[in-house]
């Protein structure tokens, strides 16, 4: 029985079979529709806003929970060019003070005992104000302001 | 095969009955989308077969070629752009930490910040070429006066939307090459008062750089629009020229559509090439209070400035004599005339004169200090 | 307006006249003098000595009612000069008089309390070269004036006084850099010159470090002497506290002690202390134990490992400096490079110890923190990579684009 199918035009050097023909048009528009794909895929990565609060400006440091931090501990954070101790004076006040000496950009130590940075190159000595106590550091120590949002301690460099 | 279609009922038609929807297709064509005059009271899917069937001059062949590149390049950066402006923010504060996380954090900001910035090259680059292929074939003549103009203005407003995108990045060499601009600028003598008065002040400060923002992203591309608007009524009134002798060769609006994707397709290549192999560095944030050694204005204000450092001639005046060439150049159909072989040999031979002064004077200022 | 008022007026020019003759007249006691105005602090004293009256009035003493008779005794409110030098007028005060003299208010405790300044000048002086030698009648050595300046005494935080730190070194080498005057001390005047070109005397003057030691941090302010020999360490170490502690856990400590060496002065220098740069490392033990020694042999792998943890840190600054440049987040080896030059930077005292197994924990983490560095860098820019291998992709495919449009518009072009 003759079926009413679309006659194969053998169209001059052509070559292909209908069923070929139909699966190579679909291939080939498939590809060219992958440039469309690829497009919007890397503009939506593109504008997927970056979650962090702080990721665009990284002025603001989420440091970590508050519960995290002891009575009396201070913590490195290694942010950046700005590292900065973290430091729970009382239940509900942190300081954060830069962690680089004033003298010669060493990096300090925290004294828990005599609540102080102690800076390991000249002992140059600083409290938790930031003020020299000791030693040939010439400025006082930079401190940030710490704000506490939802249980978590944020540092504004 | 016939040309006559049974009449259809869809979304087409639907819409042609509640507008006309061949004024809104003019509007594209208008800029260029298609290059021949149509007719909008008939409806849309008649319009674009007739299209179909027209045979339309070549210019996707050089030296007509140009004009599409223009285009596309303006479209390319125009959406680059866009996306790029998701994420500046035009403050001095937070410029460059806005752009170095596009290009840094964000995933393909890097990509579009290259493409865009290749492509501003290359938009320059075609935009000037197009204006010394117009020179070169005197095609600045009547009746394409408005042709030539809005070419010339076209460069103008390409180089300016270099300087002005320059500045918002606000890293080193970009803050300071600016400052160094716009001393040439502020320094001439009617124009550079104004100016300062528009750009808000003589100093770069936040109202300078959102003048310059606004500038880059709104009035600029809304200028350039206008200058391809301009070409293409020209065009469709006085044809498309061709060298002489010779005429435009046709094909059809298909053919051409086809020309026009693969071409495009290799422009897009060649700077996704540029943007991977050869991405342009990122320097450090702006210091306003350090200056750098060897800082110099970009490119185009290299031979103003190398004459004033070199010799003793004020930089108003330099400035003004390169204002007093470019309003020249512009208004050149106003005071070129004279017809003949001998003239246009005469005109062609000044004009490359002065453009060799130019280039060399450029490259030189580019050199000074380097070694 | 007859002959009565002529009389008056007559009257009136005659004694006015008589008035401006007077004064001069009056003042015609002993020696012409121009009658100047009475200074508040130096009286008339001043009229006669107009440049001490000068000096006077800029000290911290004018406005605090020291006037010169305070010091010299006399009368200050008469020109005339026997009663100005009369009763009780010491004249000029010799150098042996002077601590006393001053010290009469200086170490008079209630008199100083609200001044807050100190009273044990005095004492301290005693006990010093200079107030030891005094006392045995030798006058050559300085005094409070000396110092201080006699009549222009400005306090020690004015910049303008010989006392204020930046001065100090100028003060004491008036005399300490005078060759002729230091004839019998053993450096012989050298001390000044030498200071002058150390680096303390550099961060002092050229880079205004204000924390920089001048001659009396060492030697003491009012109570000036040279430290012993045994105790040169323990001024060094008001500031070098590291290396004095890592000096005392080496074997030099008792050694020098006992060949009555100092401790830093024997390489350092006491007066011309120079930056002390990993390169003495190679130099300085063979000073002492020759250059072929083991001692030597140590010093020398000291300064290797020195220098190959401070290169692995230069190359990590580098690379961290190429990734800003692509750019390629660097803020957190940015830090990392500060611990590891914090951990450098300590190796130099603790190479004091002499023990280059202390010296190589120093520089060994330090060599790792910029080996890791390096490495972390270099393994974000190899990701880069990634991009070029994208490149090739998109190629082939921008390539089999093409190829699909060829085919469409062959196609069409045969359906048309």
């Amino acid at each position: 029985m003759p079926e009413p199918t679309e006659t194969p035009q053998a169209a001059p050097g052509s070559g292909a079979t209908p069923t070929r023909r139909g699966f190579l048009t679909w291939m080939s528009r498939g590809l060219l529709g992958l440039w469309g794909l690829g497009a919007t895929g890397a503009i939506a990565a593109y504008l997927r806003a970056p979650e962090n609060e702080g990721q665009l400006s990284e002025r603001t440091v989420r440091v970590g929970p508050l519960d995290d931090l002891r009575l009396g501990e201070a913590r490195l954070v290694r942010h950046g060019a700005t590292p900065f101790f973290v430091i729970r004076t009382d239940a509900e006040h942190v300081v954060a003070l830069s962690a680089v000496c004033t003298h010669v950009r060493c990096i300090l130590g925290f004294d828990r005992e005599r609540r102080a940075l102690v800076c390991p190159c000249h002992d140059g000595r600083f409290d938790l104000a930031g003020n020299v106590l000791a030693g040939p550091p010439p400025r006082p120590l930079r401190s940030f302001e710490v704000a506490l949002r939802a249980g978590d301690v944020y540092v504004k460099l | 095969m016939s040309t006559e279609r049974a009449p259809r009922h869809g979304w087409v038609e639907w819409l042609e009955g509640r507008m006309r929807l061949t004024e809104l297709f003019s509007f594209f064509t208008h800029f260029g989308l298609v290059y021949t005059p149509i007719d909008t009271t008939r409806p849309m899917r008649e319009v674009i077969r007739l299209l179909g069937s027209q045979r339309i001059p070549r210019y996707d062949r050089w030296p007509h070629v140009l004009g599409p590149l223009m285009a596309v390049l303006f479209g390319l950066e125009v959406f680059t752009g866009l996306l790029l402006s998701y994420y500046y923010q035009p403050s001095s504060g937070d410029a460059f930490a806005s752009a170095r996380t596009i290009v840094r954090d964000l995933p393909f900001g890097w990509f579009l910040h290259q493409m865009h910035t290749w492509g501003s090259y290359a938009l320059v680059a075609v935009v000037a070429l197009r204006l010394l292929r117009l020179f070169w074939d005197g095609l600045w003549r009547a009746p394409r006066e408005v042709l030539w103009c809005s070419a010339v203005a076209a460069t103008w407003l390409a180089l300016q939307a270099d300087f002005t995108g320059r500045l918002l990045v606000w890293d080193t060499h970009s803050y300071w090459s600016v400052v160094r601009g716009l001393e040439v600028v502020f320094a001439l003598p009617v124009a550079g008062p104004l100016l300062s008065f528009l750009l808000g002040g003589r100093v770069i400060t936040d109202h300078l750089l959102i003048r310059f923002y606004i500038l880059h992203i709104v009035v600029l591309p809304l200028l350039f629009a206008a200058t391809m608007y301009a070409t293409f009524a020209t065009l469709r009134r006085v044809g498309l020229s061709a060298p002489e002798g010779r005429t435009v060769p046709t094909t059809t609006h298909r053919e051409y559509l086809f020309s026009l994707v693969r071409f495009n397709l290799v422009l897009f290549a060649g700077l996704v090439t540029l943007a991977v192999l050869a991405p342009l560095p990122f320097f450090g944030i702006a210091d306003p209070y350090t200056t750098p050694a060897n800082v110099r204005p970009p490119w185009y204000m290299l031979s103003p400035w190398l004459i004033s450092e070199k010799l003793p001639v004020p930089v108003w005046l330099t400035g003004s004599v390169l204002l007093a060439i470019a309003i020249a150049v512009l208004l050149m159909p106003l005071w070129a005339r004279g017809k003949g072989i001998a003239e246009e040999r005469r005109i062609r031979l000044a004009g490359t004169l002065l453009l060799a002064v130019w280039v060399a004077l450029t490259v030189a200022g580019a050199l000074v200090g380097r070694k | 307006m007859s002959g009565a008022c002529g009389l008056g007026r007559g009257v009136t020019i005659a004694a006015f006249a008589l008035l401006l003759v007077s004064g001069p007249a009056l003042a015609q006691t002993g020696r012409a003098v121009t009658q100047g105005p009475v200074s508040k602090s130096a009286g008339t004293c001043g009229t006669c000595h107009p440049s001490e009256r000068v000096q006077h009035e800029k000290s911290a003493h004018a406005d605090e009612g020291v006037t010169c008779v305070s010091c010299h005794g006399g009368n200050d409110a008469t020109l005339d000069k026997a009663a100005a030098h009369g009763a009780g007028y010491r004249g000029r005060i010799t150098k042996s008089e002077e601590p006393k003299l001053c010290a009469s208010c200086h170490s008079d405790e209630s008199r100083m309390r609200p001044y807050d300044l100190p009273v044990d000048q005095w004492a301290l002086y005693e006990t010093s070269g200079h107030g030891k030698a005094l006392a045995k009648g030798d006058t050559r050595v300085a005094v409070c004036s000396s110092c201080h300046g006699a009549h222009e005494i400005r306090a020690a935080s004015d910049p303008a006084s010989p006392t204020f730190v930046t001065n100090i070194p100028r003060t004491c080498g008036t005399c300490h850099g005078d060759a002729k005057l230091m004839g019998a001390t053993p450096h012989k005047g050298m001390v000044y010159p030498e200071y002058m070109t150390s680096i303390h005397a550099q961060e002092l003057l050229t880079r205004g470090n204000r924390q920089a030691p001048t001659c009396v941090n060492c030697h003491g302010v009012h109570g000036a002497t040279p430290p012993a020999v045994g105790d040169v360490g323990k001024v060094c170490a008001h500031c070098h506290t590291a290396e004095r502690r890592y000096f005392a856990s080496g074997p030099h400590g008792t050694k020098l002690a006992k060949a009555g060496l100092s401790e830093c002065a024997s390489c350092h220098s006491d007066h011309a202390i120079q930056a002390a740069l990993p390169a003495r490392l190679d130099t300085v033990c063979s000073v002492c134990h020759g250059a072929d020694s083991n001692e030597a042999k140590l010093g020398r792998t000291m300064l290797t490992d020195y220098r190959g943890a401070d290169k692995e840190l230069e190359r990590a600054a580098a690379i961290i400096a190429k990734a800003d440049a692509v750019p390629v987040r660097t803020e957190d080896y940015q830090a990392r490079l500060e611990e590891g030059r914090t951990l450098l930077r300590e190796a130099l005292p603790a190479a004091h110890s002499v023990n280059p197994a202390l010296v190589k924990t120093f520089t060994s983490r330090a060599q790792s923190v910029g080996h890791e560095i390096q490495a972390e860098i270099q393994h974000k820019l190899d990701d880069l990579r990634w991009r070029k291998i994208g490149l090739l992709l998109f190629w082939f495919y921008v390539v089999l684009t093409l190829l699909v449009l060829r085919r469409f518009r062959e196609q069409g072009a045969r359906e048309i």
